[in-house]
């Protein structure tokens, strides 16, 4: 007779060789950070934070949406490797509405631009540096619309200037009484010539929370991942789009090696965990949530079937684990990072109510599931200190004071945003960060690779632009490096070319250009 | 589409519409129905609601309309036929409107049995009670609308009451235990899922529920399951090749049957609400007056959940294995069928005992031959199918159970059969005076 115990204990792999956890001090208040996502229905979804310099000291700084509040930008004013510190600045993207917010530099000026989405206009905001940002809409052609728009993602499509924008929009939102089945089409914003053409509707819609352009087959050409919520579509599942060139996207289909998905899908996060060649994806829901790795690839065509690997390697995240509360957690944010410097990515998830789900958690924590050399997850939030209870639903973890070990940053819903500078672990945790740069078009390489080798292994990351949940980063790629006080590094970039391995100093961020050689960029 | 233009049209139409209650009786069916039609939704929508859950909603409110019907009306009470619903409900008073107190009676057991549904959900219930209440009370004086729907939240109230003593008022973690102690042997259930509240098995004590009209759990009883074997030939490995042999060779009209009666929890209505949706197209087209609705929906309610009291019953009599789990370990390791295992017992099936139960339901309403369109996944770009007769349906849905690889052969005939013998209960039951 065998016991089964419907705890995630059951799923939890061998305990041995337990990873280093790191230690996390709360220092919102300290820090001086006072910003909080509010609304109702509207804001149930969304509730983020773009991570970026734009302040030109290296740092990132933090620009947060509102929802009935108005966003706002906190320039970073933390000492290098001390306690953190912000200081609220006008900026330009000041006003309500907002729910989702990305970095990226879509003139590709080396000045960071923001794409904001909004319950109403999506707004492309130009960075005029020094932190301060002007409405581009109308410079671009780029029709803002007037939706619910919750996800984002970018690329930059062969010989094209811009970048191809992708947003997700979600319930139609005048349907307030009767949402059911209301979700509305997602949009493709293309470039044509200096500006966008008119956006093209991704049908069907199933009432997307957050997409992903991703090389999910190092094919060199991405399609477009898209997580949808059940909650609101009829007849729909998970998608992925092919974008060729010149062509009208279109549906993966089951005769292509589709497979049918639905879940409550609410965030995506990827990176090559076994560095096999491939991403794996992390799909935030409720309840369980999903780690696919794809399968592998035999004759012919790679085919996108994925089996998932979350409850084997224990990285499920179902309930919450401390705090008392046994019903299935909600998860939003997600994202793949190195937190104890191990050389292993680890897994940040923000988690939090809806919105009275009597169903679900109200006492939801924080996951921060530390990799163990055999691949597993080990839960750690609460050892580490960022199991916050409050309803979080976007987040980043960034290295906010510059000294190697990533913190973290979780937007709660209708209570204050919460940050947490990582004070490290007592094992050997070196670090470095890669900054790769190529002339314009897509000047940081957006979907390109970043590799690097140690002793310790290959370690593979995408550089991609979008996915998460509502939030997104723009800073040098980390990796971890243990005991390593130096690394292998090439990049391999958009149009495929791998660039040449470099050897680098840990300790370091470093910008690598296409042509030539590494330069070190420490602030 | 179809379902959520019928409840707009609820809400916003309402000047205009006439005051005197006996010339309301449209207003009456409509209001009946429309609810229903957002049941069908918070079926969908309510993590907690799996086929069982769900059930036992539909049983409540078809008799709380039923009981409301049955007051105003003189029709009789289903007090003293249903187990342990002893209690009369309230006396009618002078100047109550039906319609009125119909919306009452919907929306206080609404409200209660979908309690736990989320904040759209709970947006949805909020605004359908108070915009169909502010209608349809626009030309009634204050006072007797005041009354009415007074009245009909009593008389929920009255069946919320009897509710809560059947052993499935209080759904924990979703229906799943939080421990659970597997039987030991090749034959027994064991988990098909890697989700982690289904490595138990949902609602293990649900076939000791008290049931509505049948007078225990196992009332309906059947024999074993052919024994266990993974002998060539066997009875049971004979089953399996069934399984495995057909999935392999699939039409394309089987895999449409078997995802068009999947009826998956939080993506459909679940098996008893695609009846009841069947039941309100049908009583739509044919016109049905209030009185006449309201008692098909109890009928149907009560014999869907009794089905799914005396399928449980069973489930957890034999406890057998699925065939994902035996096809992999003796036939095929590689297996995948085109429906996702359900997270319990194999035998019997409980499709098809709820559709067994159902078409005996409507066709003791309808008839024998009474054909009709099922559109109940229409919105979910499933086509509208045809059927001649309920019976017809019933069989379609059990045999896709096993086009979608979740089902042996016994398990969809027998359960078939037992649903015809639950639905005997509900139909004995006395409606008019």
């Amino acid at each position: 007779m065998r016991l089964l115990l419907a705890l995630t204990v059951i799923a939890t792999p061998a305990l041995a060789d337990e990873p280093a956890v790191p230690r996390f001090a709360a220092e919102t208040e300290a820090a001086g950070l006072a910003h909080s996502f509010t609304g109702d229905w509207e804001f149930m979804v969304g509730g983020g934070v773009a991570a970026f310099d734009c302040s030109g000291d290296g740092l990132p700084d933090l620009a947060f949406t509102g929802g009935t509040s108005y966003s706002t930008l906190w320039r970073n004013d933390s000492a290098k490797g001390g306690a953190l510190r912000f200081t609220r600045v006008q900026s330009g993207i000041e006003g309500a509405g907002a729910a989702g917010i990305w970095p990226l530099d879509f003139d590709d000026d080396g000045i960071t631009d923001l794409a904001i989405l909004r319950v109403g206009e999506n707004l492309l905001m130009r960075g005029l540096g020094d932190c301060r940002f002007e409405r581009a809409n109308e410079a671009l052609g780029f029709d803002g619309g007037d939706g619910w728009s919750t996800a984002f993602a970018a690329t930059w499509e062969p010989g094209q200037s811009l970048p191809t924008l992708a947003i997700g929009n979600y319930i139609d939102r005048t349907q307030d009484a009767f949402p059911w089945g209301s979700c509305t089409d997602n949009w493709l914003h293309r470039p044509a010539g200096a500006g966008y053409a008119p956006r093209l509707p991704l049908t069907p819609s199933f009432c997307a929370l957050s997409l992903l352009f991703t090389d999910w087959n190092a094919s060199g050409r991405p399609a477009l991942r898209v997580s949808n919520d059940r909650e609101y579509y009829k007849g729909g599942q998970e998608q992925l789009w092919h974008l060729e060139p010149g062509k009208p996207p279109r549906l993966y289909t089951e005769a292509e090696g589709w497979q049918r998905l639905r879940i409550w899908g609410m965030g995506i996060a990827s990176r090559d965990l076994d560095a096999d060649g491939y991403p794996e994806f992390f799909l935030t829901s409720m309840a369980d949530n999903k780690l696919q790795k794809l399968q592998p690839p035999g004759e012919g065509p790679v085919l996108p079937r994925y089996a998932d690997i979350a409850f084997s390697l224990g990285a499920h995240a179902q309930r919450p684990y401390t705090g008392g509360d046994v019903r299935p957690s909600t998860a939003w944010h997600v994202q793949f990072e190195d937190v104890n410097n191990d050389t292993r990515a680890d897994l940040f998830i923000a988690k939090g109510n809806v919105s009275a789900m009597p169903d679900f958690a109200m006492d939801d924590p924080n996951n921060l599931l530390l990799q163990r050399a055999d691949g597993s997850f080990a839960e750690a939030g609460d050892k580490a200190g960022v199991a916050s209870m409050q309803p979080a639903r976007g987040g980043a973890v960034v290295d906010l004071n510059g000294d190697g070990w990533l913190d973290i940053v979780a937007v709660n819903r209708n209570v204050p945003s919460e940050i947490w500078r990582n004070l490290g672990t007592d094992a050997p945790g070196n670090w470095i960060a890669i900054a790769p740069e190529q002339p314009a078009p897509n000047r940081h390489a957006v979907n390109g690779w970043v590799e690097l080798r140690t002793e310790a292994g290959l370690q593979r990351r995408e550089i991609t632009l979008g996915g998460c949940h509502a939030s997104g980063q723009m800073v040098p790629h980390h990796f971890g490096l243990g005991a390593a006080d130096r690394a292998e590094v090439r990049v391999i970039w958009p149009d495929g070319h791998a660039g040449d391995w470099q050897t680098l100093d840990a300790g370091r961020i470093w910008t690598l250009p296409k042509q030539g050689v590494a330069a070190a960029a420490t602030p | 589409m179809r379902h959520f233009l019928a409840i707009l049209c609820l809400v916003i139409a309402g000047a205009g519409w006439p005051v005197q209650a006996q010339d309301r009786g449209a207003d009456g069916a409509e209001v009946l129905t429309t609810w229903h039609r957002l049941v069908l939704e918070l079926v969908r929508h309510t993590p907690t609601y799996s086929p069982p859950v769900a059930s036992r909603a539909f049983g409540y409110v078809g008799v709380t309309a039923w009981e409301l019907v049955a007051g105003l009306s003189g029709g009789r009470s289903l007090s003293g036929q249903l187990n342990g619903l002893d209690m009369p409900p309230p006396a009618a008073q002078l100047d109550i409107d039906p319609v009125l107190a119909m919306h009452g009676a919907m929306a206080a057991s609404v409200q209660y049995f979908f309690g736990n549904t989320g904040p759209t959900g709970q947006r949805a219930m909020q605004a359908m009670t108070d915009k169909t209440a502010a209608r349809l009370a626009a030309e009634l004086p204050p006072e007797v609308a005041a009354r009415s729907l007074a009245h009909g939240a009593a008389v929920a109230a009255h069946i919320i009451e009897w509710s809560q003593g059947d052993g499935g008022a209080l759904v924990e973690n979703m229906g799943f235990p939080m421990e659970y102690l597997p039987k030991s042997g090749p034959e027994f259930w064991v988990p098909t899922s890697t989700i982690v509240q289904q490595q138990a098995p949902l609602l293990p004590a649900w076939g000791k529920n008290r049931p509505f009209a049948m007078p225990m759990g196992n009332a309906c009883p059947l024999p074993p399951p052919p024994a266990y074997s993974e002998e060539a030939g066997s009875a049971f490995r004979t089953e399996a090749q069934e399984v495995y042999d057909t999935s392999r060779s699939l039409t394309d009209e089987q895999k449409l049957i078997a995802r068009f009666w999947s009826d998956d929890p939080m993506l459909s209505p679940t098996p008893p609400g695609h009846w009841v949706s069947i039941l309100l197209d049908e009583m739509e087209r044919a016109d049905w007056p209030v009185d006449r609705r309201a008692r098909a929906l109890a009928r149907l309610g009560k014999a869907g959940a009794d089905a799914f009291i005396g399928c449980w019953h069973t489930k957890f009599e034999y406890d057998l294995v699925r065939p994902v789990t035996y096809i992999r370990r003796v036939i095929d390791p590689g297996w995948q069928p085109i429906l996702i295992t359900p997270p319990f017992p194999e035998y019997p099936s409980g499709h098809s005992t709820q559709s067994g139960a159902a078409a005996g339901i409507l066709t003791a309403l309808f008839g024998e031959n009474h054909s009709f369109d099922d559109a109940t996944h229409e919105a979910d770009g499933l086509p509208v199918r045809h059927f001649t007769s309920f019976a017809a349906a019933a069989e379609e849905a059990a045999i896709s159970r096993l086009y979608g690889g979740i089902h042996f052969r016994a398990a969809i005939d027998r359960g078939l059969a037992q649903g015809a013998c639950i639905a005997t209960h509900a139909n004995r039951l006395e409606t008019l005076e």
